[in-house]
């Protein structure tokens, strides 16, 4: 009985070892690229172990503070802001889908749902953004579209409301004389901190990683964010890999070595790296939720 | 009662929210429209620049899209304000650029035209789907504009570059008079050219290739002797022929008295493919060309390959030379020549969006004629982005560079006649009479100005490209020896339909010859 338990114990290890290091090694790699010297790159490739290290890289990045650091800062703008609107307008809409004395909560609930399903298609949602409400090239082009309001997070939270947060408590404070603002802020929103920290990180993730809008709403490269401006060279240059014309090749004079690359790829990984230690509690029980409770 | 004012709150909180969001976007809109973003009507001649007000005329505002790597262009606002003020006076417009990057271009400009926004003036290519622009109905026909409204478009490009666009007769874009024409050549690192004595004019066609490529196999073994460029297959600048846009159907030796031929039909490809696998078996072509994904710049700059083909301009060795970061030296073994794809590469275009096509016109015009307005926008303001040395050779004043200038648009053959802008110093000074000797000399296909229409047979063409795909950098690089998987693979490309390509580009071409 011991013994079988101590292999079984073994083999998971070794497992979850493996998994560990699957997800470790390839940001491992990446960040020793942006410290390799260039030649040495394209010469023996990427290795664990360059033979020459070098930090030019960083200095190309600090050389062009201007273009990446601005982006940087539009990054973590559109962050805070998409994040906390997001997380204040899902958790009110969650609720109100969630509380059952509300007439329209099951119609509410179900236009929820039906955004998961469907939606208007590239063209017609770059029309209703760029041209009825005109938001082309501003930085609520970047924290609107797709990402402010998210149906999947929104059902999400208002299941944990259905399942955690009991109607009595909610009786009890109209009860007590609370209207239904305080009610949802006194008394819900701190009950539901957990399924917002997961929503929370997971809104901000999708934020932090997002170049879709900008590519579609931004012509204005001041407004790149940094996944943008990444995104413009990894494009640029597959588009000078697959153009075989002369006059397309002078559009970039110099085109950014691969370890500029890896070293934007570290500093945008870096905050989120940061930020996942503080939500892991939160959202090891945001997972757990959906389970049995006494 | 009480059900009723649930709902009123429900619409009421609506109204706020959506009031809230209308707000917010018509301030957004303010502090961003003097860099050209707000894109419409309303929103521009609320915010943008009062200066001109006092005008007594209506300006007319034009936007217009570049093709240019934004992100690296930050005084694109000033070069802006400059050219406006320039030629407020001179036609009486106002425009707006925006700088798309090509990976960007071919999808924001999608959403560009089919969103209907406001847009005068773009650049377009074959690249970006032109043919399919042109058939969607997305351009302006432009024939009777430029007889009107473009005389110096008419003299500068004369008719056959002009008319190289044409799409069922008619022209839907304008080329920029820049290097019109393309011939092969190889380009090489010019210490191992030197360190070997070897005499590049002694090149004259692909095989005087193999004695070069075989001195810096024994000598440099560390270094791969010839790479394929751009990931394409070796031997694809390699244009004995005119590649009539796709390459599927080809005219040998640009006239083969307009007869279209399978191209890997032909005895000259079987004799390059042998060559090739000759290539391969010395060890003169790496073993993985056909499927790397390294690009051959990277390689030559590490130092691990000595040349690459390229199609030949005026000055390309010094492009390459910037590219790879090493004195290059070209070859240029077959001389150049025009074809409809060598000249309308890349094209200024009026979308159907345009409500003033004649006043874009009016204003290309002006590209193509007036030598202050193309060298502001090819290399900015005098003093700020640069300085004279002699008539038309300038500098970038000090500390500045190709890397850190603030109006650096490396694309300035998109700039209307580009032979009446200034050269920098330190480049070829004689360069712009070089490229117009360089377009007169080269020879013009027989079928310049024809474009294929592939609608009829897009089923055989997406077919036909796989098994292209599938074999041609595999033989080319000499991977797959030719006496066996030619055969083969011309089998395969006729089971895929080549022959009903070749017929239907047969019936157009006649038909095209017809009228011309």
């Amino acid at each position: 009985m011991y013994k079988e338990q101590r292999i079984w114990q073994w083999i998971s290890h070794i497992v979850m070892i493996l998994l560990s290091l699957a997800a470790v090694l390839p940001f491992i790699l990446l960040f020793v690229s942006s410290i390799t010297d260039e030649s040495t790159l394209i010469r023996n490739g990427y290795s664990y172990f360059p033979e020459k290290l070098s930090l030019e890289a960083y200095r190309y990045l600090f050389d062009h503070s201007d273009t990446i650091f601005r982006a940087y800062g539009i990054t973590i703008i559109v962050t805070v802001i998409g994040t906390s609107v997001g997380l204040i307008i899902t958790s009110m809409v969650a609720y109100a889908a969630a509380r059952r004395d509300y007439p329209f909560h099951r119609i509410l609930a179900f236009l929820i749902f039906f955004t998961l399903l469907f939606n208007g298609g590239l063209v017609p949602t770059y029309l209703l953004y760029a041209q009825y409400l005109q938001i082309k090239n501003s930085l609520l082009a970047l924290i609107v579209p797709y990402l402010l309001m998210n149906g999947f997070n929104t059902l999400l939270v208002r299941n944990y409301y259905l399942t955690s947060v009991p109607d009595e408590l909610i009786e009890a404070a109209q009860v007590d004389g609370a209207g239904e603002f305080r009610t949802f802020f006194t008394i819900v929103f701190p009950l539901s901190v957990p399924i917002l920290a997961t929503v929370g990180l997971l809104q901000a993730i999708m934020y932090w990683n997002d170049w879709f809008n900008g590519m579609i709403f931004i012509t204005n490269p001041k407004l790149f964010s940094l996944q943008n401006v990444l995104n413009t060279m990894m494009t640029n240059i597959e588009f000078l890999a697959t153009t075989s014309t002369s006059d397309a090749a002078s559009i970039i004079a110099q085109v950014p070595s691969t370890s500029v690359r890896m070293a934007i790829a570290v500093i945008a990984v870096v905050p989120i790296f940061i930020a996942y230690p503080f939500f892991q509690k939160y959202f090891v029980k945001g997972i757990t939720l959906g389970a049995v409770k006494g | 009662m009480k059900r009723f004012a649930k709902i009123a709150i429900v619409l009421l909180s609506l109204v706020l929210v959506l009031a809230a969001c209308g707000g917010g976007s018509s301030n957004s809109g303010g502090s961003t429209s003097n860099t050209g973003g707000g894109s419409s009507n309303t929103g521009q001649s609320g915010g943008s620049s009062g200066g001109s007000s006092g005008n007594n005329q209506q300006l007319t505002e034009l936007e217009v899209v570049l093709f240019a790597d934004g992100t690296t262009v930050k005084d694109l606002a000033l070069v802006q304000d400059a050219v406006n003020e320039y030629i407020k006076d001179l036609v009486n417009m106002k425009v707006n650029f925006t700088m798309i990057s090509p990976g960007d271009y071919v999808q924001k400009t999608n959403l560009l035209l089919s969103g209907n926004e406001k847009l005068d003036l773009m650049i377009v290519s074959p690249f970006f789907g032109y043919h399919n622009q042109v058939a969607r109905g997305q351009l302006q026909p432009l024939d009777d504009l430029i007889e009107q409204y473009g005389p110096d478009i008419k003299r500068v490009l004369g008719d056959d570059f002009l008319g190289a666009s044409k799409v069922n007769g008619k022209i839907y874009g304008i080329v920029p008079m820049k290097d019109m024409a393309a011939g092969t050549g190889l380009v090489m690192r010019k210490d191992l050219v030197d360190k070997y004595n070897i005499d590049i004019s002694s090149i004259k066609s692909l095989w005087d290739i193999t004695p070069i490529l075989k001195v810096i196999k024994d000598n440099e073994p560390d270094v791969t002797p010839i790479v394929p460029s751009s990931n394409a297959p070796l031997l694809y600048h390699d244009k004995w022929y005119d590649d009539l846009g796709d390459g599927l159907g080809v005219l040998p030796y640009y006239d083969n008295d307009m007869k279209v031929v399978n191209l890997y039909e032909t005895p000259e490809y079987a004799e390059r493919l042998k060559l090739m696998r000759e290539w391969y078996n010395a060890g003169y072509i790496s073993k993985d060309a056909a499927t790397t994904k390294e690009v051959h710049l990277d390689l030559v700059k590490a130092g691990k390959a000595f040349s690459y083909f390229s199609p030949t301009k005026v000055g390309l060795h010094l492009q390459e030379s910037n590219s790879t970061g090493r004195e290059m030296v070209v070859a240029e073994y077959r001389t150049p020549s025009s074809t409809t794809s060598t000249v309308i590469s890349f094209m200024w275009a009026v979308p159907l969006n345009a409500k003033t096509p004649e006043k874009s016109i009016e204003f290309l015009n002006l590209l193509y004629k007036d030598k202050h307005l193309i060298n502001l926008l090819s290399w900015g303001i005098e003093g700020t982005h640069y300085m004279k040395v002699a008539d038309n050779i300038i500098k970038y004043p000090d500390g500045l560079n190709g890397g850190n200038h603030p109006y650096n648009v490396t694309t300035r053959w998109q700039f209307g006649d580009t032979f009446q802008a200034y050269t920098l110093e330190g480049t070829d000074p004689e360069i712009n009479v070089k490229m117009d000797q360089f377009n007169k000399s080269a020879a013009k296909s027989k079928a310049l100005g024809f474009s294929f229409d592939n609608s009829a047979v897009k089923t055989e063409v997406a077919a036909v490209t796989n098994v292209i795909d599938q074999y041609r950098s595999a033989l080319e690089a000499g991977m797959l020896d030719p006496e066996e998987k030619l055969p083969e693979f011309i089998s395969k490309l006729k089971d895929a339909g080549i022959d009903k390509i070749i017929e239907e580009k047969q019936r157009q071409l006649d038909e095209w010859s017809k009228l011309n």
